[in-house]
């Protein structure tokens, strides 16, 4: 039943991420370029100061950075390079792991960014929607002013702040949890039970902290949607008809869906930002915190390299999200829209 | 008329509490460093203290007092967060009363831009720009916010600004010549004046939490104090895996009840404002 409205809404979505993308890109290519005292040629002469300690490697990842950057070509042939190289998935030499790849050393940390972002996202969105729609629906009563109370403080929580305050409470004073990382040290990476229920252990406390911060808003935004449909026309004209507060509620809460799943889309960035500062608070060994070693060694092919790859990933969701939101929205589906 | 417009607010007890709790984390800022005279920079042999008398917050591990530390970070972090607020208000008004006003091909190059701002990660792309800068001053630290968090905002003050222009009010002015600058200032603006303002409380917020973002990945401002870089600072030294609980929870609770106490006044507003949230 793939309609012609349907396909072409993803089109035009596709088309739209598309360009934003490679808007997105030219930013990270056009910024270490544009930006006074030219970052890229300053890191170039450090290197070659640093050349004395130990000549020979530096000097060999000298060479290969010239040779990647080109910055002796002129502005639009280095862009062209830069835009097929990564098409080609080689994102450059990292600095600090030289002489490994970029795509390499970003590739095996982000399983343990996405096992611990998507999980927590979806469960704080339908926890946080099912909570302020039961606030709404009980406008007015103590469940109403509790879930609102608590989920405006809530909201305002940085996710890692409330991280720390975990792992102080539960790991360090009452030693329930371990305080770091993503698996015991010394363990290495498998799949048995014993693993398993090692790294469930190190994975309550971030998840944890990602999903009660973010619920509130969630809450928050759901609660006035619903309560918004339920002063519209069509609930008070379906109660004067004598239909049953719960399937008025019904409607109500499936139109308030739509805005919510828009706004899932739009909050993605923020929610990526907040975890990657998450998994730095954690020491967990995801994007986050191999963007941070990058960021503090001023390493920035892999700085470069990661971001390519993140606003990439934001787009891919985005665009997951407007299908879900296409499907669900017989207006699109049907073509009806505008 | 301005009294009429606000006494209903004051009416409101949540408005009030919000208000309030805001009101004196402000005067903790401007006045805080005024009358607590220790400075927040003087190392001292006394570190890693709890707190007692002589430090009421305890001291750091370079023997800093915490309370002094607070007291700068929350007045530099609202600085922070207003001059960001103030950029993407700014930012985010330009933008959508030219579209509104304008139309065309300016409305559609102006949204599309504005969308694709709105789409790509703001955070990520200030954690970006702040990384190639090797000195960031507080301002700096505010454009790199500002810059990023207008595009909701002219989305709305276009859609709003549109159907004020279908009013016959608006007609009479284009027909009795007003330019298109006079007919935003006289007959636009003044219609968006409270919406304008509940968003600029957010704005305040997205500044005061982006900064504390931005320095706990390590790329806050360079020189001063702020709650983000107490944070950072705590995050370095293990402050949270060593149980120096005083010097962790101060800058959170300030960062949590700076924003808390914003959304809540933002949320009054709409509801005392807002005729369809209005409480019976």
């Amino acid at each position: 039943m793939a309609s012609k409205p349907l396909f072409k809404f993803l089109l035009r979505r596709f088309i739209f991420l598309l360009v934003t993308y490679i808007v997105a890109t030219t930013i990270v290519f056009i910024l270490p370029r544009a930006i006074p005292g030219n970052p890229l040629a300053q890191l170039l002469s450090n290197l070659s100061r640093l050349a004395q300690a130990n000549p020979e490697a530096i000097r060999a990842a000298e060479r290969t950075l010239m040779a990647e950057f080109g910055i002796d070509k002129p502005m639009f042939v280095q862009y062209v390079t830069f835009v097929f190289k990564a098409l080609r998935g080689d994102l450059g030499t990292s600095i600090s792991f030289y002489p490994r790849k970029v795509i390499d050393l970003v590739v095996p940390v982000i399983p343990w960014t996405l096992v611990l972002l998507l999980p927590a996202t979806l469960v704080a969105w339908i926890l946080g929607n099912t909570l302020g729609a039961m606030a709404a629906y009980r406008r007015n009563t103590w469940i109403d002013k509790g879930v609102l109370t608590t989920s405006l403080i809530v909201s305002q929580i940085p996710y890692y702040w409330l991280g720390m305050i975990f792992i102080f409470l539960f790991g360090v004073r009452l030693g329930w949890l371990p305080t770091q990382g993503a698996y015991s040290l010394g363990t290495i990476p498998n799949l048995n039970w014993g693993f398993f229920l090692d790294a469930l252990k190190h994975y309550v406390m971030p998840f944890a902290s990602i999903v009660i911060s973010a619920m509130g808003g969630w809450a928050i935004g759901m609660r006035v949607m619903v309560v918004y449909e339920l002063g519209s026309d069509y609930s008070l004209f379906s109660e004067y008809l004598g239909m049953k507060d719960k399937r008025i509620f019904k409607y109500a809460f499936r139109n308030s869906l739509l805005p919510q799943i828009t706004g899932l889309a739009l909050s993605l960035g923020g929610i990526l930002g907040g975890a990657l500062i998450t998994e730095i608070v954690f020491n967990y060994p995801g994007t986050g915190f191999l963007l941070f070693k990058a960021l503090t060694t001023l390493d920035y092919p892999m700085i470069q390299g990661i971001f390519v790859i993140l606003i990439a990933s934001i787009y891919l969701a985005n665009f997951i999200v407007d299908f879900l939101y296409a499907l669900i929205d017989p207006r699109i589906r049907l073509g009806q829209e505008e | 008329m301005f009294a009429t417009m606000i006494r209903p607010l004051f009416k409101n007890k949540k408005f009030i509490v919000g208000i309030s709790i805001f009101l004196f984390f402000l005067m903790l800022g401007i006045l805080g460093p005024v009358l607590y005279r220790v400075n927040p920079t003087k190392m001292t042999w006394d570190y890693e203290q709890p707190p007692s008398a002589k430090y009421p917050l305890g001291t750091d591990t370079y023997g800093r007092d915490v309370l002094a530390q607070l007291l700068h970070g929350i007045r530099s972090s609202l600085y922070i967060g207003f001059l960001a607020a103030i950029i993407s208000l700014s930012i985010g008004t330009v933008v959508g009363s030219l579209a509104a006003v304008k139309r065309g091909i300016v409305d559609d190059t102006l949204m599309a831009i504005t969308n694709i701002v709105l789409t790509t990660p703001s955070i990520l792309i200030a954690i970006l720009i702040a990384s190639y800068l090797r000195i960031r001053s507080m301002e700096v630290v505010a454009v790199i916010l500002g810059l990023f968090q207008w595009p909701w905002f002219a989305r709305a003050i276009r859609a709003q600004l549109m159907s004020v222009m279908s009013r016959e009010y608006v007609y009479l002015s284009i027909m009795a010549g007003y330019s298109d600058m006079r007919l935003v200032i006289e007959d636009l603006l003044p219609t968006i004046a409270t919406y304008a303002f509940m968003s600029f409380v957010l704005f305040i917020n997205g500044g005061i939490m982006g900064e504390a973002g931005l320095s706990l990945i390590g790329l806050g401002p360079t020189r001063g104090i702020s709650l983000g870089l107490m944070l950072q600072w705590a995050v370095l030294m293990e402050a949270v895996r060593r149980g120096l609980w005083w010097w962790f929870v101060p800058p959170g609770v300030a960062i949590v009840a700076l924003t808390a106490s914003l959304m809540v006044i933002s949320t009054t507003m709409d509801e005392v404002f807002n005729p369809r949230l209005r409480e019976e």
